[in-house]
């Protein structure tokens, strides 16, 4: 694949080839980049609609689920109550589903995720903006942690292989990535919390302290961390032994390869070896996994986010779901859905520049 | 250390290696020694399996974990006069040895350079792991060898690997290989992989920087018209051992050992190429358990009673170079019949 | 023409008996060998005398040990080893031992509380004076019981270890403390079978519902693994087989259903239809959960498709069907099996995440639920009633850690070069 697509620099033609050649390679690149994003927009359209489609196929209507919610709670008549609903959704509840959904697709177009259901008046956009920093900013700095601390262990790992180092590194990992990532939540709160006390479970709720200033100062940076420790810390304990793992096995295989050995033969030093011959080349295949595993963390995030009583986004969408916040649901998961594209973009553009061959042929 | 004649670079002095697996200890090299003399150019020439990559091999001290070196010692004279065993030095030591001293072409290196990496980085790496961080002499270095390697070489120091053909990737090895102008430049079997026209283009190139450069070169090949093209000396390895040794000459016309005679019978015409080693009857002998006596003799035409039972020597008894066979009578008569 | 006939029909029968007879043999020796192999490779065979451990218990014990659904409201939130205990008063420490020493005695219980069961028995033979759990209702409350065994109104109590020990060694009021400690002595520890596990917040055995509550999330999640691995079976091969049209088709569902965050997309569900049925719910999972596999084994009947018997397969003229089962299934049976192996972890994982929210179905008593329970009644802020959740976290877990580690072992026994795909 990538013999066919690159240019083959055979001897002939020197003169302006350089030039020729540079101008080539940053059209390439630059449609590399043009190619990821229409992607990432053909991605989000498709998914969007394709959970639009399953979410009406699904039995049972939620808009007569809401209407007797309303009915229940507030005692107003059911043409009152039938009128509020359908004013919160997006779309006329009574049109066909090809004009909800083409109308939906327009207000998608233009950011507009309708009103909260609940609390009438707020912009679902709104309080999403409130909420996602705190995710990503937790899934982010987690993920971030964990696929580090995965690369320098599983490479300390290939390096001291069949060692006690890489048998007792490997048990682990593969222990930490057994138990689900809400069991090490609820293990953390249980012993850390409870049993040991290291921690008061109660303090750290939300994102952090009701009495510090929103800003760059000290109060209100050390409590956004303290109240993410747990949420991140998580993430890092669950997602740490997969990439220990992969990174174990892609090193051992890098460290097969002839440029390895060609380096050693060249007198190079270790530690650029470790990391531009080595380290660099074993990477790659595990960013195409940090795609998969990005929209995996970012959804547990639900259910961490609950355990830890952190307000993200997850936090947003089960209180929502609780109160059977139809728009605010729906809104959420579409903003989640463009979250996860978008990570999975970066790291597409961040292996594109780790790896020359695909700005080249578009394949890993 | 030991004494070294001035014009001599390397000496390999009875050295023994097995590589050590679940079978049993593999006997790769046995008490081989030789002399590789400045701006010489030395072809070990042998059946695949014969022992030619792991002698090479053990001269940078790039063996392969399971390998161990049972005795002898590789002794390096400096252009100062300075001589050193490259199995006593330090890792330090070592890796400034390597490639500054002594640069090594894979055998089957196709995969030589860092995907991720460009080329001129790969220059500039080699270049500064021996302390010469002068990226702009390193580049203008690194095109005049390009140019003498027949690249283009603007277009190809500044393009990553995949954006190179085979035979481009090659002669970029080799200029690399010279790039701090080592002493000994080691080629196992450097043309391989190759189509010929490459292989021919290589081998020019070769010849021409050898020319230019003046260092010695190690080339391993079981292709003998190469070797004879290339070499000054040729020695014949079999079973890990060096069983006749002597200028390319003398080799071609008059070798003394059967199995090298064999070998060269096969060729009609030194320039022809054919895999000639493949004409030999029998197989490459178990290097584990390896024959008694001549480890040849359960293959060779002129194997006589004592064969089985006494190691031949290398000597000079008949002839002018080294050969390790009871029976160099029979092979000068057999040439003589050819004829 | 009939003769040949006739040898190549009782060929047939030959080798079908033989094939009959020798079909356990073999079985027998794959297992055996299958044995002999993972006991070599250390934290795989942990991994499976795990899992042999967690079948006997969630599928042989349910048998033999009931599922405890009484309330005991004395034995609330007990701690590991709790158990119902006999108390006297000092004076009677040597003679009432059991309920047989009590004839004719008057035997204090707790009314909703596990001594009744144990009473019952012998109520011919003994009075039974009843307390409340609790003094504020109407009744004679635990504290008063006590108080009447001290001053030996009552010959003997049964009460559970939990509360005595909150009710005497913890006694708040000093005068009463100093009744008790001078006056009641527990004479027989062990008159009722420990609670393992503790108990729950309604005083039912914990241990009883962890062995109860493994199958059916064990099942449910073979069977979200058995749909999800089916369809990216059938997937994965038809795209590769096949190629064209098909193949674009099926790899752009694919990866569009791999863009959609999984979970969310359950809570949302949840959210919306109200799930009550473990069945649908294992069955959503599987539907939702085959996109990554398919990735995976779509790439490696494309890699096998290159090799030699397959080419010479497809010379040959033998059909795909014969090409798909005969020569590239048994190819990559141990590569399946891995991987239903690790689909079952991601459904198990789903559907315990989504009971832990509250959003799955909890009519059935299982280890997720528990632990949604005792994190809803708040078991875990209190260090004798943490047993109520971290026993299922426990089990989860290490269900979890033992599929994995299996897992991984399979990976290792196997050809290893099918881990990076590379054949
Ligand atoms: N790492 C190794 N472990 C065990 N045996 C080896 C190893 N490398 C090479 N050998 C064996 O050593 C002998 C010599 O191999 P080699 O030096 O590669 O020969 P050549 O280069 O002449 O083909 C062969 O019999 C080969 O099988
Ligand atoms: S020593 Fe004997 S067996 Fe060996 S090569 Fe000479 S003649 Fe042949
Ligand atoms: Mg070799």
């Amino acid at each position: 694949m990538v013999s066919q697509t690159s240019p083959m620099l055979e001897d002939a033609k020197p003169e302006s080839a350089t030039e020729r050649i540079i101008e080539r390679a940053m059209k390439i690149y630059q449609n590399y980049i043009l190619r990821v994003l229409l992607q990432a927009v053909l991605t989000v359209w498709a998914v969007t609609s394709f959970t639009f489609i399953l979410i009406r196929l699904m039995p049972g209507n939620p808009i007569d689920v809401l209407v007797e919610q309303i009915l229940v709670q507030e005692g107003i008549s059911y043409e009152e109550a039938y009128a509020r609903v359908a004013s919160s959704f997006q779309f006329d509840p009574d049109a066909s589903t090809l004009d909800q959904y083409l109308d939906w697709l327009g207000d998608l177009i233009r950011f507009d995720l309708g009103e909260s259901i609940t609390s009438p008046g707020t912009k679902v956009i709104d309080e999403i903006a409130r909420f996602l920093p705190w995710t990503v900013f937790a899934v982010g700095a987690g993920l971030l942690i964990s696929f580090i601390l995965g690369i320098v262990l599983g490479m300390a790992m290939a390096y001291y292989r069949n060692s006690p180092l890489d048998h007792l590194l490997s048990l682990f990992a593969s222990f930490i990535t057994g138990i689900p990532n809400y069991i090490w939540g609820l293990l953390i709160v249980i012993i850390l919390g409870i049993q040991f006390g290291l921690f008061n479970v109660g303090q750290l709720r939300g994102t952090y302290a009701s009495d510090v200033e929103i800003g760059f100062n000290y109060p209100f940076i050390s409590s956004a961390l303290a109240h993410a420790a747990l949420p991140i810390i998580t993430y890092v304990i669950s997602t740490l032994g997969g990439w220990m793992l992969n990174m174990k096995s892609s090193t051992m295989s890098v460290l097969n390869e002839d440029y390895v050995n060609v380096a050693e033969a060249r007198g190079l030093r270790d530690s650029r070896i470790i990391s531009a011959y080595v380290g660099r080349n074993a990477m790659l295949p595990l960013f195409t996994q940090l795609t998969i595993s990005i929209g995996f963390v970012l959804g547990s995030g639900v259910v961490i986010e609950e355990i830890f009583v952190y307000w993200g986004l997850g936090h947003y969408l089960f209180a929502s779901i609780t109160t059977r916040d139809y728009t605010s649901m729906q809104g959420v998961f579409l903003i989640l859905t463009m979250t996860v594209v978008m990570a999975n973009v970066l790291a597409d553009l961040g292996y594109g520049l780790l790896d020359p061959r695909v700005r080249v042929s578009g394949e890993k | 250390m030991g004494k070294m004649k001035d014009d001599v670079v390397l000496q390999v002095d009875d050295l023994s290696i097995v590589y050590h697996t679940i079978r049993g200890d593999v006997k790769a090299t046995n008490n081989v020694s030789f002399e590789l003399r400045k701006g010489e150019a030395m072809a070990l020439i042998g059946e695949s399996g014969s022992g030619k990559t792991t002698i090479s091999l053990s001269l940078i001290r790039k063996l392969p974990k399971n390998a161990e070196v049972t005795q002898g010692q590789v002794l390096y004279q400096r252009e100062n006069g300075e001589v050193q065993d490259i199995l006593q030095l330090s890792n330090r030591q070592l890796r400034e040895f390597r490639w500054q001293d002594c640069a090594m072409v894979f055998q089957g290196a196709q995969n030589a350079f860092n995907p991720v990496l460009k080329v001129s980085k790969q220059f500039e790496d080699t270049a500064r792991a021996h302390g010469w961080s002068d990226k702009k002499a390193v580049r203008q270095r690194s095109l005049e060898l390009l140019k003498l390697v027949r690249l283009d070489p603007e277009r190809v120091y500044d393009a990553y690997p995949h954006e190179l053909s085979g035979g481009m990737k090659q002669r970029t090895l080799l200029a690399l290989s010279v790039l701090l102008s080592p002493q000994i430049v080691i080629l196992d079997e450097p043309t391989t992989a190759l189509d010929i026209l490459t292989q021919r283009a290589i081998i020019d190139v070769l010849n021409d920087m050898q020319e230019k450069l003046n260092f010695s070169i190690i080339f391993i090949s079981h292709d003998l018209s190469l070797a004879a093209e290339m070499a000054d000396v040729v020695a014949t390895v079999y079973a890990g051992e060096i069983i006749e040794i002597g200028p390319v000459n003398d080799m071609f016309y008059e070798s003394l050992h059967p199995y090298t005679f064999g070998l060269l019978a096969a060729v009609p015409k030194l320039d022809h190429e054919q895999d000639v080693l493949t004409s030999i009857k029998g197989t490459p002998p178990n290097l584990i358990n390896p024959p008694s006596g001549c480890k040849f003799h359960p293959r060779c035409r002129f194997v006589l009673d004592r064969c089985n039972v006494d190691v031949p020597a290398l000597t000079e008894d008949l002839g002018s170079h080294l050969a390790a066979c009871w029976n160099k009578e029979a092979v000068v008569e057999a040439r003589k019949e050819q004829v | 023409m009939t003769r040949k006939q006739k040898t190549s029909d009782t060929l047939a029968n030959d080798s079908l008996t033989a094939i009959i007879l020798e079909i356990p043999l073999n079985l027998a020796k794959a297992i055996w060998g299958f044995l002999v192999k993972i006991s070599k490779n250390r934290s795989g065979f942990i991994g499976f005398l795990g899992l042999v451990a967690y079948f006997i218990l969630t599928f042989i014990l349910p048998s033999f040990i009931p599922f405890d659904d009484e309330a005991n409201l004395d034995e609330i939130t007990g701690p590991p080893g709790s158990r119902i205990q006999l108390a006297v008063h000092v004076d009677n420490a040597d003679v009432y031992q059991s309920l047989e020493d009590l004839e004719g005695r008057v035997v204090g219980v707790v009314t909703q509380t596990g001594g009744p069961s144990f009473i019952a028995p012998y109520e011919d033979t003994l009075t039974v004076e009843e307390f409340r759990w609790s003094s504020r209702r109407t009744g004679p409350g635990i504290q008063a019981a006590l108080t009447a065994l001290a001053n030996q109104e009552i010959d003997a109590m049964l009460i559970f270890s939990k509360s005595v020990d909150e009710v005497i060694t913890n006694q708040e009021d000093p005068d009463l403390k100093a009744l008790f400690d001078a006056n009641i002595v527990i004479s027989n520890p062990t008159l009722g079978p420990r609670h393992w596990l503790g108990s729950d917040t309604q005083g039912r055995d914990i241990g009883s519902h962890i062995v109860h509550g493994g199958r059916i999330l064990i099942l449910t999640a073979v069977l979200g693994g058995v749909i999800s691995t089916g369809i990216a079976l059938v997937f994965g091969s038809l795209g590769a087989l096949l190629g064209g049209t098909v193949d674009n088709v099926l790899t752009a569902l694919t990866n569009l259903i791999l863009a959609i965050p999984r979970f969310p997309l359950l809570v949302v569900l949840a959210g919306l239809i109200s799930f009550n049925n473990t069945l649908f719910l294992g069955v959503l999972i599987g539907v939702l959960g085959w996109p990554a596999l398919m990735r995976a084994i779509r790439a490696q009947v494309l890699s096998l498709r290159e090799r030699d018997f397959v080419e010479a397969a497809q010379s040959l003229g033998l059909g795909m069907p014969h090409i798909m089962f005969r020569e590239i299934l048994p190819n990559m049976i141990s590569f399946v099996i891995i991987n239903f192996i690790f689909s079952i972890t991601f459904a198990m994982y789903e559907q315990i995440g989504l009971v832990v929210l509250g959003l799955a179905p909890i009519s059935d008593y299982t280890w997720g639920v528990m632990l949604y329970f005792g994190r809803t009644r708040g078991t875990l802020f209190n260090s004798d009633g943490a047993s109520m959740a971290l026993s299922p976290v426990m089990a989860i877990a290490l269900f979890q850690v033992c599929l994995v580690l299996f897992a991984r072992a399979l990976e290792e026994l196997f050809d290893p070069r099918l881990r990076s795909g590379l054949v």
